[in-house]
């Protein structure tokens, strides 16, 4: 209960206009803090949720595979440029992504994520590894402005930001791949 | 087995489910970035031009409508600008010559609209026009001195312009064809010389065949 509690308020303090348009005047920060959080929120506030509806989840969602292609689907749906532009310019856009960030990506990680074998999280982040490479490149050499609503600079700013985060999660698979914690315990 | 059977077809229903999603967001995989979902919007709404005020780069001063009966070649830049403007009126410098010269003045006028007034006044503008050697008649340069007037007119085009705090601009940039009833009739692609010259002669091709 006090997951949710936290879930919730970090949903609502998300929610705040003013808060929101901070976020939102960067595209790194709008991309890579806003939506990641959003997610957060509704990872927090599942946990309750799933709780409740442990058995449809246990019949739908028996092996994760279901729950964590929504997660993909909404993600990559999110880092088209365009869906990023109108959440800034159309109020519907706006509420959709915050209701299917927490609800139809942070939701069905929660559930996913744990019953999915070690290969098939290694396979997520190797899916996410190549997604944000590709993205990266996307936004750092591209030609032209993406996004009508950012400056060409911020593009360049979130492009090396997807290329440092895939950094990261080719440093997480090595790790996964060469090293076996059972042999330093 | 019974369980997997559920997951499978949870799994069915979530990937159509995104791909309808994706298909949605994207116009049928059309529009990937929101510039391109302007110019599909464009070209079906064929919006009219506002009428707005003009003063050019040899300080005349006169509203658009002026030009109606002919079709106008319009782009947007400011002056100040050191990237993608000189490229964009190199460009259009370029169609300017690849269309017959019988066209011009009396079918065709083309127009370089400064969205920077403060900054851009007629002398200025006149130094451009000379840099890129226009006559300043058959392609005028010119800005438009009323804020309000001007901010329809972009927006009724969606030229999106955000300043960046240090004296320049990010803007989306198009080449715009307008008709003679003042409809905009074409939003092209300003890197592709060739296609929206021969694209404008068609046009001007058309109307001739048509008079006659």
């Amino acid at each position: 209960m006090t997951q949710f509690i936290y879930g919730l308020l970090l949903y609502i303090f998300l929610m705040i206009p003013p808060i929101a348009a901070l976020f939102e005047s960067m595209m790194i920060t709008h991309m890579h803090m806003q939506m990641p959080m959003l997610v957060i929120s509704g990872f927090l506030m599942s946990g309750f949720l799933l709780r409740r509806s442990h058995r449809f989840f246990e019949k739908w969602n028996h092996n994760g595979i279901p729950g964590i292609t929504l997660f993909m689907m909404i993600m990559i749906y999110w880092t088209i440029p365009r869906t990023m532009d109108e959440a800034l310019t159309m109020q519907t856009m706006e509420i959709w992504k915050f209701m299917s960030l927490p609800f139809l990506a942070g939701m069905p990680l929660r559930d996913s994520w744990k019953k999915l074998t070690k290969a098939g999280k290694n396979i997520i982040i190797f899916i996410f590894t190549v997604k944000y490479f590709g993205m990266g490149a996307l936004y750092i050499w591209s030609e032209e402005s993406l996004c009508n609503n950012y400056l060409v600079i911020d593009q360049l700013t979130l492009g090396w930001g997807f290329i440092t985060t895939a950094i990261c999660l080719v440093i997480y698979l090595v790790y996964a791949f060469t090293v076996n914690p059972s042999e330093y315990e | 087995m019974h369980k997997n059977f559920h997951s499978t077809i949870a799994l069915l229903v979530v990937v159509s489910f995104g791909i309808i999603l994706l298909f949605i967001g994207t116009d049928g995989f059309k529009a990937f970035t929101e510039e391109s979902a302007r110019v599909n919007r464009l070209m079906e709404e064929q919006p009219k031009v506002p009428n707005v005020t003009l003063e050019d780069s040899k300080g005349r001063t006169y509203p658009i409508s002026e030009f109606e009966g002919k079709f106008m070649f319009i782009t947007f830049l400011y002056t100040a600008c050191g990237t993608v403007c000189p490229q964009l009126e190199y460009n259009m410098a370029q169609v300017y010559d690849l269309l017959p010269q019988k066209y011009m003045g009396d079918e065709i006028v083309f127009l370089s609209i400064s969205f920077d007034p403060e900054r851009d006044e007629p002398e200025t503008l006149e130094r451009y026009r000379k840099a890129f050697k226009s006559d300043g008649e058959t392609w005028r340069m010119a800005r438009i001195v009323d804020k309000t007037e001007l901010n329809t007119l972009l927006e009724k085009f969606g030229v999106i312009v955000i300043p960046d705090g240090q004296g320049n601009f990010t803007h989306n940039s198009a080449f715009y064809l307008v008709d003679k009833t003042g409809s905009l009739r074409e939003v092209m692609d300003f890197t592709k010389i060739e296609e929206a010259a021969e694209k404008v002669e068609r046009i001007l091709e058309g109307e001739q065949v048509s008079k006659r």
